[in-house]
């Protein structure tokens, strides 16, 4: 070892320096020597730790499971505007309806985690629906496509971006050189980038033509806007101005129209401290609706009296109240058409008590130009004619919203069977479905998948549908949240669409490829490119903001919209000749059917979320399934009972679909939803539910969805219906009422309150044997309006999003075992056929004296200082004492490791690991959960208070479900906090505790529900 | 006929005034001798049971106890129904063999052996089930109080955690006193046997007796300490087992007549349980003048009083419902006879109340068949009054949104089966391994044993 000499520099080379030897030894020499463990020959001290670090250290990394999982990639350098366990907002636009409500997307290290409404938008204003907010999952889907597929000997194959471009631009070329037509079928547009896009498509390919369809558009509505009005635009009503709202089937709290602005408005007039300004809503319909649901007065009418009804009130307005009425009309005219029409008469025959329609004729007459009338999506022309003729009489326009306009908007119908009757003609080179799926959508009896073979087919779509599996290309297209988009919203301002995440699976966005298309070359990125030179060129000067337009543009990016300038057009005169041709095209007697939109799937592309199968139907809390719903009588006639299979045939069509029995809904009435029974819909949606389209008739479509001439027997055949809920029949004297007589509910009518006779029920003298427990500093709390809230379940769905919620699916929910840490509750009281229905909002109470917390053998829940009762998920055994002794039931267990025994461990698929919120731990098989009050929020914020040097505030903190109930129904904060909104509603004298006589202290006030009705009418 | 019957004397215990040395061979013959193929096939299907719960156990284990029928409302179900039943069934042998020991009554000698043995095995059959009824039964370390570096400690205000104290203290208690009795036995045993093994374990286990005068002083000194310790024992065990239910605030399981009602109840599917397997016992082992029908009658007489105090219970917990004027209450109670399940509720009763009723007639106190039969009626109706309070009342609590019927897998009814082989197969190992009956008390209680006074 001396004998050769190491050396770094030059001047240790001739150095004899002490210092050289120093470092080729590294240890000095005692140090070393000293310790060489061969030569100790005790077990001194430091042979026995040397000894015993070797020791621990081979048998440690002997037993390390550790795989290698690739590279790991720190942030050295950072991404810009990316901070580690900081979520980053982006402001884009929704695009799962048609609507396109403003969104922020909440962006964790990258990824998408939560969606919530943009506050900034002119028209949702912050708020968005279930289905928005749980678009989430299918940005995530694993089963979203990942190359383009090609098929051949009816199989379909990948093939590579390039060659499939190449293909698809040689048909293009092919098709427009011969001649025919180009036929691109999409939903409306209301993007100008894009609009532009199509343009020059079409001058590029001039055979190209552009259908424009929407599953469950409101034709009927249309044709009857043009007849009255000359244009098929109709507008909405702005139901914030409106006193006295009557209803004919329309669902506009629920799943029609601009829905998430009309529950807004709606609600704004249902503020208890206000209650001389209640509207009040009267609500005739067959169907039992959300909406139905919230009015004051619910009338069960079958949807074959509507036309008497609006008919009569038409009569009796023109007859006897038309010296009140400040529009002028020609009131010869209509009582030409109404005076056959007997108010009184009408009353008599469907069992309507008169006075109330008297009422309700009065109180439209005395608000003129204050109130609307509006029907459903689902009646046919002449109904919305009569609507319109009321309306137009009581001065109602005043309350109309002019709207904008889709850039392309719907055809008619008939055009779609033109459509076929050129691909027969062979006058089709290529069809392209552009994000759409029409073979599922269109009645079958059009023959749309006839089609298919005679033409090239080009399908753009996420995910496996039914018009893919028929096609000859399918493309896979980049998620809304990996898109680019500008939009018109429906005030006439522009929205902005951004990205948020790269294409997870390479996918190219589906407007790329059209420009790919117009340019020979598929590039990517190139629409984002497109649209800031469209907007540079179009909107910029438009708009003239007065800065630069890489300032503009960068400023609109980040509030999501601007305002346009340009004006809306404004409405004409009705033409009252319409009313020569109005003739009730449904016929009653025999059995009637309802189609009508579903609240949860959207079009049928939803029906592949888990979050929104799992979300219990509004009304009956039915999940996974859709079914007739049929009421108690008739199913007693026809035999049935829930789950019984009933066979229905119209015109040689059948279906079989399962019965549910639905209180309020009148005899020999069958109301079916829509957008279930897909055959591809994916893993999570196929076989769900039943398609009532095989019975409607193309032709007849757009003239609404009711059936007269329908038959039903039933089959003998069962079926399990998932409801997260028993039920009970009304007449069932035993559980009749419970919920009133248990106090659980408590209503009264805003006379009754006006008038001080109302009262809330509060125990007394309650006294408890633990001693209190003072508590000081933020104590949180939360108050639920029962005025404002209508049960629509977007609070559950945020919850599901914001706290990692698990699917089950069906076979659990039939056991009982659905995950959902807040839920809404559906009482009926009342008769059987014409129900009361109250919504309560149900989750942890968050107790003072807890009585889960003293029960658990482990203290896994127990109770924090500032109020908030939480579960220590690693301590938790798994006894499930806590839930049997929560009065509330509010608990939720999971009895199986749910991302696992979901659908074949369908959550533990990569991308889906992506989803989760990673403020939020994903629990294990055999722990308890429930609602935290979102105790990460919560955290959230001290820390940032912190931060900032000040006391955490109750104002500080939103709940997932706060921020998305549409009409501000939760407010949550720090019940000491003298001056907070919080503080004000848990002193109300209408609020109350449920379940208030056990003495369990519960943090959750519910405000009593008001209702706008007679006292002498309530049942 | 002659009712002038003299009531002082009692009637004699063991009939025919048998020799003390064939005393010792009647008991000790099952040990000495070769089983018998019945026995095999006996023990094939308890072992066959206690496989099929032991899979089921471990499906159980592996997926998750969603494999089991329990839900929402109905958190506890199946798994604590076992639980009551198989402590209940474990509390005949304590008080045959401690109460009636200080009571005196000497009946008890015949079968106090074979009695304590049944408690122990139910209760370690028992035991099992709020281990494995967890979310997470890996974890069942944490229900015990063991110091953690963690510093967690458990809550001394759930009642779970006094069942593990109630329970584990008396799976101790009971084996001590069944183990200090065997004593004397095994002594006996080990000075019969041939066989070189057997008699080292049985000198290992005898602890060196040898019937000395000393030893037996000492012995009856701790036997009379240990059944003053242990009767207070079998009237804690099923009161903190049934504040699991009554320490909650759910209507049906939030009253005070539980202890009692529990104790009379165990106490009640105790004896039943006691008297069916001696019925098979005494016949196999012809050892019917040891445990005499007159041992038997008596025991059916305890099964009529206190299935009349669980009749009793049932009738005053309506009573308090409809007098408390709770509608919550009323409503589980109206809700357990009319409601779904009304079927397990009529069940319990006709097994519980009206059957026993037969026993006031003494030919069918003094029937063994008929008495077997309403002996298993009697533990299947207690089996329902458990599934009545745990199950029925969670369907239907406070909040009609969240009620919801629970109905029992394969498995729930596979882990049910397993319990019971997992009992008989102790039992049968038993038959075999220790004399079923208490040798050397039985000797002390035959006629012309006691000194005589002339």
């Amino acid at each position: 070892m001396n004998d050769k000499k190491y050396w770094k520099y030059f001047e240790n080379f001739n150095s004899e320096d002490r210092n050289l030897e120093l470092k080729q030894q590294e240890f000095s020499e005692k140090v070393t020597e000293e310790f060489r463990i061969e030569n100790l020959n005790t077990l001194s001290r430091r042979k026995f730790l040397a000894l015993s670090t070797a020791t621990l250290a081979i048998t440690t990394t002997a037993c390390n499971d550790y795989r290698d999982k690739g590279a790991i990639v720190p942030y050295n350098k950072k991404p810009e505007n990316v901070l580690p366990g900081i979520a980053n907002y982006y402001a884009s636009t929704c695009t799962a309806c048609s609507h396109r409500c403003g969104i922020l997307i909440k962006t964790r290290e990258g990824r998408p985690i939560k969606v919530d409404g943009n506050p900034d938008h002119p028209v949702s204003k912050g708020k968005i629906c279930s289905v928005g907010q749980a678009n989430i999952l299918n940005l995530y889907s694993p089963e979203r496509y990942k190359k383009p597929l090609k098929k051949s000997g009816g199989k379909f194959s990948e093939i590579e971006w390039q060659s499939a471009f190449n293909e698809i631009l040689q048909i293009f070329k092919r098709a427009n050189a011969s001649g025919k037509e180009i036929a691109l079928i999409t939903n409306p547009i209301y993007s100008p980038s894009f609009f532009a896009v199509l343009n020059r498509l079409q001058q590029n390919y001039p055979t190209t033509k552009i259908y424009v369809y929407e599953y469950f558009g409101e034709y009927a509505k249309a044709i009857a806007w043009e007849k009255c009005y000359g244009t098929p635009n109709f507008a909405d009503y702005d139901f914030s101005k409106a006193k006295v709202i009557v209803a004919i089937e329309s669902n506009f709290l629920g799943n029609e129209g601009n829905f998430v602005r009309n529950v807004r408005e709606f609600a704004q007039n249902r503020n208890v401290d206000n209650p001389q300004h209640f509207s009040r809503f009267y609500s005739f319909e067959t169907d039992l609706t959300l909406t139905g649901a919230n009015a004051d007065y619910r009338i069960p009418l079958p949807a074959s009296k509507h036309f008497g009804l609006l008919a009569s009130v038409l009569n009796e307005i023109v007859t006897n109240h038309s010296h009140k009425l400040t529009s002028n009309f020609p009131k010869e005219q209509l009582l030409q058409f109404s005076r056959n029409f007997n108010l009184h008469q009408f009353a008599k025959e469907n069992g309507i008590n008169p006075s109330l329609l008297t009422q309700m004729i009065q109180e439209l007459v005395a608000n003129q130009g204050k109130s609307v009338i509006i029907s459903g999506a689902t009646l046919p022309v002449e109904i919305h004619i009569l609507t319109n003729l009321l309306n137009e009489i009581l001065g109602n326009n005043v309350l109309l919203r002019s709207k904008a306009q889709p850039l392309i908007g719907l055809n008619k119908l008939e055009d779609f069977g033109e459509l076929v009757r050129k691909v027969n003609d062979d006058k089709i080179g290529l069809l392209v479905n552009f994000d759409v799926n029409p073979v599922f959508h269109f009645p079958k009896d059009l023959g749309f998948e006839m089609v298919f073979a005679k033409v090239p087919v080009v399908t753009f779509t996420e995910s496996e549908t039914e018009t893919a599996m028929l096609s000859n290309f399918v493309i896979p297209i980049s998620h809304n949240f990996e898109s680019w988009g500008d939009w018109i919203t429906s005030d006439g301002d522009y929205s902005t669409q951004q990205p948020v995440i790269e294409p997870l699976f390479g996918t190219y966005q589906k407007e790329d490829f059209i420009l790919g298309i117009i340019e020979g070359q598929l590039i990517r990125d190139e629409y984002h490119k497109f649209i800031m030179s469209y907007w540079r060129s179009e909107i910029y000067p438009n708009v003239n903001p007065g800065v630069d337009f890489e300032v503009f543009w960068h400023s609109v990016l980040h509030d999501g919209v601007v305002n346009s300038p340009a004006a809306l057009s404004s409405l004409s005169k009705l033409n009252y000749d319409v009313v020569k041709e109005l003739t009730p095209s449904i016929s009653s007697g025999g059995w009637l059917l309802l189609l009508k939109k579903s609240y949860n799937n959207g079009d049928g592309k939803y029906l592949n979320n888990g979050w929104l199968n799992e979300l219990p139907h509004p009304i009956t809390k039915v999940t996974w399934d859709n079914y007739v719903a049929i009421s108690e009588p008739s199913a007693k006639a026809l035999e049935v009972n829930n789950g019984d299979i009933l066979e229905i045939t119209r015109n040689g069509k059948k279906l079989e679909i399962p019965v549910f029995i639905v209180p309020g809904i009148p005899n020999n009435c069958l109301v079916i939803e829509t957008g279930f029974g897909r055959k591809n819909a994916g893993v999570i949606g196929n076989g769900v539910g039943f398609d009532p389209m095989v019975l409607a008739d193309f032709a007849t479509v757009s003239n609404g969805y009711v059936f007269s001439d329908v038959k039903a027997r039933q089959t003998g055949k069962h079926y399990e219906l998932a409801s997260t809920v028993e039920h009970h029949s009304l007449n069932d004297t035993f559980v009749k009422d419970l919920s009133k007589t248990r106090r659980i509910v408590q209503e009264g009518t805003v006379e009754e309150f006006l008038d001080g006779k109302f009262k809330i029920h509060r125990a007394e003298d309650l006294r408890s044997i633990i001693p209190e427990i003072k508590y000081s500093g933020v104590k949180w709390a939360m108050v639920i309006d029962m005025n404002k809230c209508i049960g629509c379940g977007d609070c559950v769905t945020a919850c599901n999003v914001e706290n990692n919620v698990p699917v089950v699916g069906k076979e659990q929910v039939l056991r009982g075992r659905e995950m959902q840490w807040i839920r809404i509750d559906t009482y009926f009281s009342g008769s059987q056929n014409n129900p009361s229905i109250s919504f309560q909002t149900m989750l942890c109470q968050h107790c003072d004296d807890a009585p889960c917390e003293n029960v658990c053998p482990v203290v896994a829940t127990n109770h924090s200082p500032d109020g908030l009762n939480q579960m220590v998920y690693n301590r938790c055994v798994g006894t499930r004492y806590c839930s049997n002794n929560c009065p509330f039931k509010v608990r939720r267990f999971n009895f199986y490791d749910y991302r696992d025994h979901f659908a074949n461990g369908f959550f533990y698929q990569d991308s889906l690991k992506l989803m989760q919120n990673p403020e939020v731990t994903v629990r294990s098989r055999g722990v308890m959960e429930k609602c935290t009050f979102c105790v990460q929020r919560i955290s959230e914020a001290r820390q940032k208070a912190t931060e900032d040097g000040r006391p955490l505030k109750g104002t500080d903190v939103k709940t997932a479900c706060q921020e998305a109930c549409p009409t501000e129904a939760i407010v949550f904060g720090d019940m000491h906090d003298k001056d907070s909104e919080l503080y004000y509603w848990r002193n109300h004298k209408l609020g109350y505790y449920v379940l208030e006589e056990l003495n369990v202290k519960p943090n959750v006030t519910y405000i009593s529900r008001l209702r706008n009705k007679n006292s002498e009418d309530i049942s | 006929m002659n009712i002038e019957i003299d009531y002082t004397v009692e009637p004699e215990v063991v009939k025919n005034q048998p020799s003390h040395s064939s005393v010792n061979d009647a008991i000790a013959a099952p040990l000495e001798t070769k089983p018998s193929i019945k026995y095999y096939i006996a023990l094939g299907i308890s072992g066959s049971l206690l496989l099929t719960g032991a899979i089921c156990l471990g499906f159980s284990f592996y997926y998750g106890v969603g494999l089991w029928g329990n839900n929402q409302p109905v958190g506890w179900a199946i798994p604590i129904v076992n639980f009551v039943f198989w402590v209940g069934i474990g509390h005949a042998g304590t008080l045959i063999s401690a109460i009636l020991f200080l009571f005196r009554q000497r009946w008890r000698t015949g079968i106090a052996r074979f009695a304590e043995a049944m408690t122990i095995f139910a209760v370690i059959t028992a035991g099992l089930f709020p281990l494995i009824h967890t979310g997470r039964p890996w974890l069942a370390g944490y229900l015990f109080p063991l110091p953690n570096q963690h510093h967690l400690w458990v809550n001394f205000t759930s009642p779970l955690i006094w069942d593990v104290f109630a329970v584990s203290t008396y799976l101790t208690v009971s084996f001590v006193f069944w183990y200090v009795g065997l004593i004397p036995d095994l002594a006996i045993l080990r000075d019969r046997t041939q066989s070189k093994v057997k008699k080292i374990i049985y000198s290992i286990f005898s602890l060196g007796w040898r019937h000395s005068n000393r030893h037996w002083h000492h012995y009856e000194m701790l036997y009379l300490i240990l059944a003053g310790f242990a009767t207070p024992l079998v009237l804690s065990v099923h009161t903190i087992v049934s504040f699991d239910f009554a320490v909650s605030i759910v209507p049906g399981w939030h009253t005070t007549i539980f202890p009692p009602y529990f104790v009379a109840g165990a106490i009640f599917s105790g004896f039943a349980m006691v008297q069916n397997v001696l019925i098979v016992v005494r016949k196999i082992f012809h050892i019917e003048h040891i445990i005499s029908l007159d041992t038997l009658e008596k025991m059916n007489k305890v099964m009529l009083a206190t299935g009349m105090m669980v009749g009793y219970a049932y009738g005053v917990e309506f009573f308090i419902a409809w007098y408390s004027g709770n509608p919550l209450e009323s409503f589980v109670f109206f809700n357990r006879v009319f409601g779904n399940y009304a079927w397990a509720y009529w069940i319990m009763v006709s097994c519980n109340v009206i059957f026993t009723q037969l026993f006031w007639f003494k030919k069918i106190r003094r029937n063994i068949p008929i008495m077997f039969v309403i002996g298993v009626l009697v533990n299947v109706g207690m089996w329902f009054e458990r599934f009545v309070i745990v199950i029925s009342t969670l369907s239907k609590d406070f909040l009609p949104s969240s009620w919801g019927y629970y109905k029992p897998t394969l498995v729930d009814i596979g882990i049910l089966l397993g319990s019971f082989g997992l009992f008989f197969t102790l039992v049968i190992l038993f038959i075999r391994a220790l004399p079923v009956v208490s040798i050397s008390e039985v000797k002390a209680v035959i006629k012309g044993s006691q000194p005589q006074h002339h």
